[in-house]
């Protein structure tokens, strides 16, 4: 980034002072003029529409019904938290979520890991790898459905060749969800490898020379110099995969429809489904204002973990330039290994 | 959240105010032209009516605009108003949008409630109407239908599924019922079968069980049996309805409102235990999210012995373009049987598909005038008899009897012979919701993820809640 | 993870100078690493290559599927190599008036717009953020952030009744302020960073000059942030592009609609044409990729939304 830093418009410095105008911008002004129009966006269109939705969430309002809303209280809520069904599909995301995450985890730390051993082609493989995040969940649904496909699907016709049968893969209890996870992680993958690999290339060398010198084992390296390094940037990576994976619904929505039955309905699908099918607003806004008060608790408790695990600077918004932990200032030179003009300098 | 300072001296303010245009044109921009949309009119109560609408027709080009899923009839519709109807309204033009048949209902009904339809004519399911009538999204049509049609023409079941609310038992007349639209496309499930491996049509339901077992035996590669088991719309609940219909089972009591004890009773789990532990081993393994088109490409590529399909799907099998069976129409004929479902030990009652037309509240006079012009013009018999030479299948019972439509397709048959037997699901306002309930259930029963008695008796006790707080 | 703990010297960089103090200690204790390091290299570079055939090969296969003919798309066994290839799909995607040609021009106009429109909102919020005290920052920038993690699902049931007062659903206008508001936390998150970066000295030396602190960065810091910017407004491209939901629930007409839910689309009709699907798709991700490589640089700080940087 010094190429940024560098002061390219030195020449406007030599320039003759203009006459100060604007000089009735304060900085509290400016801060204010430039401020309030992005702030007035997300009041419009993000908070005002949440807190509709808390309103929504305590009436019977139905979208669809020219009546008024009906105040209804807690209503919806309570049903909501005591109904056998709202839980099962809470149990169906938890597990896809828990499996999802543990799956992508693994594979993209393998994978980062074995790509930072590489000494040539990091960028050229690193970029390979990414497509599959770049695509967009629909399309990729889309695709895997047909790759799925009992009847036409590679994958089958794959397992045919080696003398397996086929299974039905979206069609059956227990292999749809699974089906839902190897999806998800064949998309993301990617996320927790690119991250895990911006923290092993920032790791500084000096380190591993220090332990080749205590001839210290490979695993000992691995263990005590890659993981604790990496392991702060995996876990903001694994914050970011559990919130996408818990409102997951662009996936579920084309591959499986939240079937066989509903065994793949994730809360997101529920929602969607009690808003769009009954038209049952009030509920479906009840359903959201408790999906969004999960997330926030949880993300809130993962921080707060994260936080003991030294990673704080990379959170929180205002920690000054300058004073972040050491492991934090040295993944800020990590190119995230992509850039191959980087490897002539090994 | 931030607050501006107390307001300096008036000349300051008013450059902040010009700065702050300046700097976020857009957003202002967006935001007044956000204010100014909001400003017209948000569609409401129709001026358009049985007496005036020929009067409020326009003559300036004016496209009138239906909304259907994705399948066969609705090109044909298409073709038949841009082919026909243009001879007598030239300066309209008939454009039938589509969309994927498990998202239809939420395509139409989102639309209504955003007040803002981009249709004119919504096709409903027959069992839409009563969500549509009871949210006010549908123009009454009684006075229209009693003015400018003729009932009596009508099949009494078609004319109560696609046009009454509330509806009468089903296949009676109710002169005094409300009218909300009118017969577009008759249509049941029937039976497809291939004549050329199975000599002699089943004698009832479970002959073919027994017919399609053995099939499927002396067959590798195909199977017994294929039928739509998707978990959307009504996807799984149709086969379901199906074999009920033919078991004795009842889905539920309208006079009571009960479904608790009525679809759960003794015949019900008969039924849905022959519809998972009989039919569907017989059906191709990864079939169930089947729907309409899979069971097509399944007879299509020669891979099932029977099918159950609806008639409206059904010129898709007789196309050489997509069947593997032959090389003609012919061909093809000559290979595939069509029938009526089999008729069970118990009882005959068959599910019954089609829709109907319906004029949408929010579009504006010319269009809804327009709309109502083209329902006249399409009960007349001889558009009927055309509408039924593309494929489609008119509600009108002089032609549905005429030996010309029975010749026109080898299935038109199988549809004459249904129409005693036609019996609808419910047709309520709750409609979507226990639609739902019934094809999800019965999809987790077809799939292993739950036991045939327990899906039904959840089936029995959701629905049971739906109807009591609809109450 | 299997690695023998007595094998010290094959961390590449002993490795490829070839004078790790270990290794030049006895040419027996060399060669019987060097084979070790080989065989670890060799499993290595072959599970990379595991890796990279399952990750890739969805890829490999949409590409073949949308290149082959009707007939050789549902052959069983699948073909994998030595088929006819058309281009007829491809052809069926630019037809002019499909719905898709419709669908990926609406997606040009609306991720174009919304991303010009976050930007230029994000870019001054981002600069003051950075370089001003303000009461409350703190919170204000993890509010904005947490704006962005709302399910789309839930967010969509207030903007559908909202824009319905509005006159906004089925508007391709109304996509855009959605994409604008679902973007711009994202925008200053990953800008505030940029900004950090520029010393405000160039800003403080400019008012020395006698330049308002307006004058100073528009004049100094503003051109040094253009990089950052095109950086984070890629991010911001790929996303409204890639968008579903929000497209699928606010517009309903086949000239509203964009790419995802025009693709999604073509499955659900009487005869789903798979080789259209996958030909449609490689168009659709061809420009998502070609962003992407752009900004490579910037993709760690892109995806998380600038959480991490770089």
């Amino acid at each position: 980034m010094t190429d940024i830093a560098s002061p390219a418009a030195a020449g406007d410095l030599t320039a003759p002072p203009a006459a100060r105008r604007f000089r009735f911008l304060t900085d509290r002004r400016l801060a204010l003029l430039f401020i309030t129009p992005a702030l007035v966006v997300l009041l419009f269109l993000s908070v005002f529409p949440l807190l509709w939705t808390v309103f929504l969430s305590l009436t019977d309002y139905s979208a669809t019904r020219d009546a008024p809303p009906r105040w209804v209280g807690l209503d919806h809520y309570a049903d909501l938290l005591t109904s056998a069904e709202v839980l099962r599909h809470a149990t169906t995301t938890a597990i896809f979520v828990v499996g999802a995450i543990t799956l992508q985890s693994g594979l993209g730390f393998a994978i980062a890991y074995l790509i930072s051993r590489r000494s040539r082609g990091r960028g050229g493989l690193t970029t390979l790898f990414l497509v599959p995040m770049m695509l967009s969940p629909v399309v990729v649904g889309l695709f895997w459905k047909f790759m799925l496909d009992a009847q036409f699907g590679v994958v089958n016709s794959v397992l045919g060749s080696f003398g397996l049968d086929g299974r039905e893969w979206l069609t059956n209890r227990g292999l749809a969800l699974t089906s839902l996870i190897v999806v998800d992680t064949w998309q993301w993958t990617p996320f927790i490898m690119l991250i895990a690999l911006a923290g092993m290339t920032a790791v500084p060398r000096y380190l591993y020379e220090a332990a080749d010198i205590d001839r210290a084992s490979e695993w000992f390296k691995f263990r005590h110099i890659t993981l604790p390094l990496v392991r702060p940037l995996l876990l903001i990576a694994v914050l970011f995969r559990g919130i996408e994976a818990f409102r997951l619904f662009d996936l579920v929505y084309v591959l499986t429809g939240g079937g066989p039955g509903d065994s793949t309905q994730t809360l997101s699908f529920s929602v969607y489904k009690t808003a769009f099918l009954g038209f049952d607003t009030g509920e479906a806004a009840a359903y959201g204002v408790l999906m969004v008060v999960v997330v926030m608790v949880l993300a809130q408790i993962f921080v707060k973990r994260l936080e003991r695990f030294g990673a704080a600077g990379r959170v929180e918004p205002d920690r000054r330039r300058g004073r972040r932990p050491p492991p934090a200032k040295a993944l800020a030179t990590a190119d995230g290994g992509i850039d191959d003009s980087r490897e002539g300098a090994r | 959240m931030r607050r501006p300072d107390s307001p300096g001296n008036g000349s300051a303010a008013r450059r902040r105010r010009r700065w702050r245009r300046a700097v976020a044109p857009i957003l202002t921009g967006a935001m007044a032209a956000a204010m100014l949309t909001a400003c017209g009119g948000a569609g409401g109560a129709s001026d358009v009516t049985a007496d005036n609408f020929t009067t409020k027709l326009t003559d300036e080009p004016i496209t009138l605009r239906f909304i259907w899923f994705e399948w066969p009839p609705a090109h044909a519709l298409e073709k038949l108003a841009n082919e026909h109807y243009k001879k007598v309204r030239p300066n309209v033009t008939v454009e039938v949008n589509t969309v994927p048949i498990a998202q239809w209902h939420d395509a139409i009904f989102t639309q209504f409630a955003a007040r803002k339809t981009n249709f004119d004519v919504p096709i409903l399911d027959s069992q839409y109407i009563g969500e549509a009538v009871t949210n006010g999204n549908i123009l009454e049509l009684t006075d229209f239908v009693g003015k400018h049609v003729d009932r009596s023409a009508y099949n009494p079941a078609f004319l109560g599924a696609y046009g009454q609310y509330p509806q009468a038992k089903t296949g009676e007349a109710d002169p005094g019922a409300k009218m909300y639209g009118l017969p577009l496309m008759g249509d049941t499930w029937a039976m497809v079968w291939r004549k050329d491996l199975i000599k002699e049509a089943p004698a009832d339901w479970d002959d073919m069980i027994a017919k399609a077992a053995a099939c499927q035996r002396d067959h590798p590669g195909m199977s017994g049996l294929a039928f739509q088991q998707a978990n959307a719309t009504d996807g799984a609940a149709t086969p379901y309805a199906a074999v009920s219909g033919a078991y004795g089972g009842r889905l539920w009591d309208a006079a009571g409102k009960k479904v608790d004890g009525v679809i759960n009773d003794a015949a019900g789990h008969e039924a849905m235990r022959i519809l998972v532990e009989q039919m569907k081993p017989l059906t191709a393994k990864g079939s169930g999210n089947w729907f309409i088109d899979e069971v097509n490409a399944a007879v299509n590529q020669g891979k099932t012995c029977y099918a159950f399909q609806w008639i409206g799907a059904m010129p898709g099998l007789l196309d050489p373009k997509q069947s593997t069976l032959g090389k003609s129409r012919e061909e093809i004929a000559g290979k595939l049987g069509f029938a009526a479902l089999p008729k069970g030990k118990k009882s005959d009652a068959i599910p019954l598909g089609g829709m109907g037309m319906h004029v949408s509240k929010y579009a504006d006079s010319p269009a809804q005038a327009e709309a109502l012009n083209f329902m006249k013009w399409f009960q007349s018999a001889d558009v009927q008899r055309v509408w039924a030479g593309l494929g489609g299948i008119p509600g009108r019972t002089d032609v549905v009897n005429s030996p010309e439509f029975l010749q026109i397709a080898p299935y038109n048959k199988a549809f004459t012979e249904s129409l005693p037997r036609l019996r609808d699901f419910w047709n309520l306002p709750e409609y979507a919701k226990l639609m739902n309930i019934l094809t999800i259930n019965v999809n987790a029963a077809l799939n292993g993820t739950l036991a045939p008695d327990a899906a039904l008796n959840k089936i029995a006790r959701e629905q049971q809640a739906v109807l009591d707080q609809s109450r | 993870m299997t690695v023998r703990t007595d094998s010290i010297a094959d961390h590449p960089d002993a490795a490829s100078d070839g004078t790790g103090a270990a290794a030049a200690r006895s040419g027996r204790s060399r060669r019987g690493r060097g084979g070790r390091r080989r065989i670890r290299g060799g499993l290595e570079i072959g599970l990379l290559a595991g890796f990279a055939v399952v990750f890739l090969f969805p890829v490999v296969w949409m590409l073949e599927t949308s290149l082959k003919h009707q007939r050789d798309v549902y052959a069983v066994p699948a073909k994998f190599a030595g088929f006819p290839i058309t281009f007829e799909h491809y052809a069926d995607v630019f037809s002019s008036g499909s719905v898709l040609s419709t669908g990926f021009l609406n997606s040009v106009i609306v991720a174009g717009a919304s991303t010009a429109l976050a930007t230029l909102l994000g870019v001054p919020a981002a600069w003051a953020y950075s370089r001003f005290p303000l009461t409350g920052k703190k919170h204000q920038l993890f509010f904005i952030l947490s704006t962005r993690f709302m399910p789309p699902v839930v967010v969509v049931i207030p903007i559908f009744l909202l824009f319905r007062d509005f006159m906004l659903i089925d508007t391709l206008l109304g996509l855009v302020l959605v994409y604008t508001a679902f973007n711009l936390p994202f925008t200053i998150w990953m800008l505030r960073g940029f900004v950090d970066e520029v010393s405000p000295e160039y800003e403080d030396a400019a008012m020395l000059d006698g330049y308002s602190r307006f004058e100073a960065f528009v004049r100094m810091t503003l051109p040094l942030l253009i990089p950052g910017i095109a950086a984070t407004a890629v991010f911001a491209l790929i996303f409204s592009w890639n968008e579903f939901v929000f497209a699928t629930f606010l517009t309903s007409s086949p000239e509203t609609r964009t790419a995802p839910p025009a693709i999604a689309g073509l499955i659900g009709g009487t005869t789903i044409d798979w080789g259209l699907v996958s030909a449609s798709a490689m168009v659709f991700a061809l420009p998502v990729l070609v962003f992407a490589f752009i900004v490579r640089k910037h993709l760690v700080a892109g995806v998380t939304l600038g959480a991490v940087r770089r």
